[in-house]
């Protein structure tokens, strides 16, 4: 008997962090719907869906790189180049092409785009043994300025509606689109990560390089790898975005740098590097998604958002902390 | 004789491996820039090189001490900001309840920007040596926070009303031509370069990088260290507050949004390793003044002020790619 509550004691105390998110968001939820009904309106809940799958792009390319115990500053950039240079791509090939050929040309070229920014990061840190954080911080820096370089620092219109449609608009069964393909990155990377080789082998890496070494794995690519796919996870979100605005943004990256990390930080990343599963960015995007949702419609302040988001990702990395030191 | 000859170029050697190859390029630039474009000599052109490193170097000494510690401030932008505002909101403050002697409300107002500053110093350390958290997430958290309130307070408009003696003497005021800022600077270098070379002090914080569970075996209180660093980081950030506040006449909560960023750069360039432990103020300062040179001779040669940022990206990755270079061929010989 004794023993019996004892173990189910044990069991709540194990099950506890799972359960602290998905929690924490319900009750940012509750909070904000019972200050604004608005918030569970049926339009807000496809916006909620809308904006957290847009943001778990992000937050999963930072993952892939975080569990190495590295860095991707340059996401926002990525974000930004692939909007400005898929957008100039359709535009330029859609009256020559038509629309399907051009968007396809667009979306193509965003996605070789943010494989080969993913490539060079990779080359720097894998094979130049550079540090993730400087090596990130300088393609950010030369990538956001080639974004408004071709661009000219405007915006480019005219996209076709087509693309707005089959990438941000387009229900499947009641479900927005980019939630769906959220769905499938989400499966996929969860397979790769524990089901593959290449996976597991970025958790040993953020654990401990040498283990990975004396393991006998070919630790250089498997870290590249990371980064390439950390380049392609943004570059999605890149052109998700820009379906979403509906126009190509030299700038649409730019406040998703910071945030991508307290995201993945937040859903349970440990910067430390070797921890975090596909849970993180789905529960940090929506965790910071509600709150900025939540706090637009409650009119708080712009200025004050940030203090907010602030405060909760200080207490998030606390939690981290807290987290590592018990075990 | 052959013995001297033999010496000779080791000799230079040891001076090349001891100066490193940044004061070298650092003259090349300079002499390139003197030929390409005269302007570039000009007195008044030479001062403005100079204000900006001055800022420039300030700010990344602070950031060089938290590196040094093992860290990062991510925060010194907001700071500067936060002082902005805060400095100005107190000066029109004290203006408008009627006090009377300008000294008094430049010293108070500095005071009441220097404060905000030291508060987010305090927190960055309580956090990251007493909490343990990342100092990467404790310094975004406090950075979107700083920013956010200076944001909030100033409702997004530049706050004017200070006194004629803060934005024309300590703004525009010159001594021998310089401007007061350059001092700062100077005063801020000696002493730092003074602790890291001759006190206990300044070893104590090499120490504390390079190896923390080491020095903390060893009697030393590393969480004194770590904290003090940051603090030190912020109160730097909050003088260069002051200084750009002077200098731009207003307190503006966008004000060095970019510093940051630069601050990092100029660190890495000057060879303040990110892994803790190495660092020298005299690289950091020759490294403030070489992004200087590089944007003042940028903007000189009419480059696209777009392309800035590609240009110091790609300078980050070859500094920090040839100092990984000479990192593994050492290690590689011995």
């Amino acid at each position: 008997m004794s023993e019996q509550t004892q173990t189910s004691g044990l069991d709540l105390r194990a099950l506890g962090p799972h359960l602290l998110l998905p929690l924490a968001i319900v009750a940012v939820i509750a909070v904000f719907a019972m200050l604004q009904p608005a918030m569970l309106s049926g339009d807000n809940v496809v916006n909620i869906m809308k904006q957290s799958s847009l943001f778990f792009f992000v937050a999963c390319a930072q993952l892939v790189v975080i569990i190495t115990r590295g860095f991707d500053l340059s996401v926002g950039a990525t974000v930004s180049l692939v909007s400005v240079a898929s957008s100039m791509v359709m535009t330029a090939l859609i009256p020559s092409l038509g629309d399907g050929l051009g968007i396809f040309a667009g979306v193509v070229i965003g996605l070789l785009i943010g494989a080969a920014i993913g490539a060079v990061n990779g080359l720097l840190v894998a094979y130049g043994r550079i540090n993730p954080f400087v090596v990130t911080l300088a393609t950010m820096s030369i990538f956001t300025g080639v974004a408004t370089t071709i661009s000219g620092g405007f915006p480019i219109f005219n996209l076709p509606d087509a693309f707005t449609f089959a990438f941000n608009q387009m229900t499947i069964l009641l479900l927005p689109i980019p939630l769906i393909i959220a769905g499938l990155v989400a499966y996929g990377l969860h397979f790769a990560l524990t089901r593959t080789v290449h996976g597991r082998v970025l958790y040993v890496l953020g654990d401990s390089n040498e283990v990975a070494h004396v393991g006998g794995r070919r630790v250089k690519e498997h870290l590249f790898f990371a980064y390439v796919t950390s380049g392609v996870l943004a570059s999605i979100a890149g052109l998700l975005m820009t379906a979403q605005t509906g126009s190509g943004e030299p700038n649409l990256g730019t406040s998703l740098v910071l945030s991508s990390i307290a995201a993945a930080v937040i859903g349970g990343a440990s910067l430390r590097g070797g921890t975090g599963g596909i849970s993180a960015p789905v529960y940090g995007s929506l965790l910071i998604v509600c709150l900025s949702i939540g706090m637009n419609l409650q009119q708080i302040n712009g200025s004050l958002q940030p203090v907010v988001i602030g405060a909760i990702l200080v207490f998030g990395a606390a939690l981290d902390a807290y987290r590592t030191k018990v075990r | 004789m052959t013995a001297i000859a033999a010496s000779q170029p080791s000799r230079l050697g040891r001076v090349m491996k001891a100066i490193g190859i940044l004061p070298v390029v650092l003259l090349i630039t300079c002499v390139l820039l003197a030929l390409y474009e005269p302007r570039f000599l000009r007195t008044s052109n030479l001062i403005n090189v100079l204000r900006n490193a001055s800022f420039l170097a300030i700010i990344s000494a602070g950031q060089m001490l938290v590196i040094i510690v093992g860290g990062f401030d991510i925060s010194v932008g907001a700071i500067v900001a936060l002082t902005s505002v805060s400095s100005a909101l107190s000066m029109a403050g004290l203006t408008s309840m009627g006090v009377e002697s300008a000294p008094m409300i430049v010293f108070l107002g500095c005071l009441g920007g220097l404060i905000p500053a030291l508060i987010v110093g305090v927190a960055n350390g309580f956090f990251v040596s007493v909490m343990k958290i990342s100092p990467f997430m404790v310094t975004i958290g406090t950075m979107t926070m700083a920013a956010g309130i200076a944001g909030y307070v100033t409702g997004g408009t530049p706050i004017y009303d200070m006194p004629e003696l803060f934005t024309r003497e300590i703004g525009r005021g010159r001594l021998m031509e310089l401007p007061y800022v350059v001092y700062a600077a100077v005063i801020v270098l000696m002493v730092l370069w003074y602790m890291q070379t001759q006190t206990r002090l300044g070893r104590y914080f090499y120490a504390v990088g390079g190896n923390e569970k080491a020095s903390r075996l060893s009697g030393l209180n590393t969480r004194k260290y770590i904290w003090l660093a940051y603090i030190l980081s912020a109160l730097l950030a909050g003088i260069v507050g002051i200084f750009l506040t002077a200098r731009v006449g207003s307190g503006e909560a966008t004000l060095g949004s970019n510093l940051m960023l630069e601050s990092i750069s100029v660190a890495v360039i000057g060879g303040v390793a990110l892994k803790g432990g190495v660092g020298r103020i005299q690289m950091v300062a020759l490294s403030a003044i070489f992004l200087s040179v590089l944007s003042n001779g940028m903007s000189l040669a009419r480059i696209d002020s777009k392309y800035h940022i590609i240009i110091i990206g790609l300078v980050i990755i070859i500094a920090v790619a040839a100092e990984s270079y000479r990192e593994n061929r050492r290690s590689g010989h011995v």
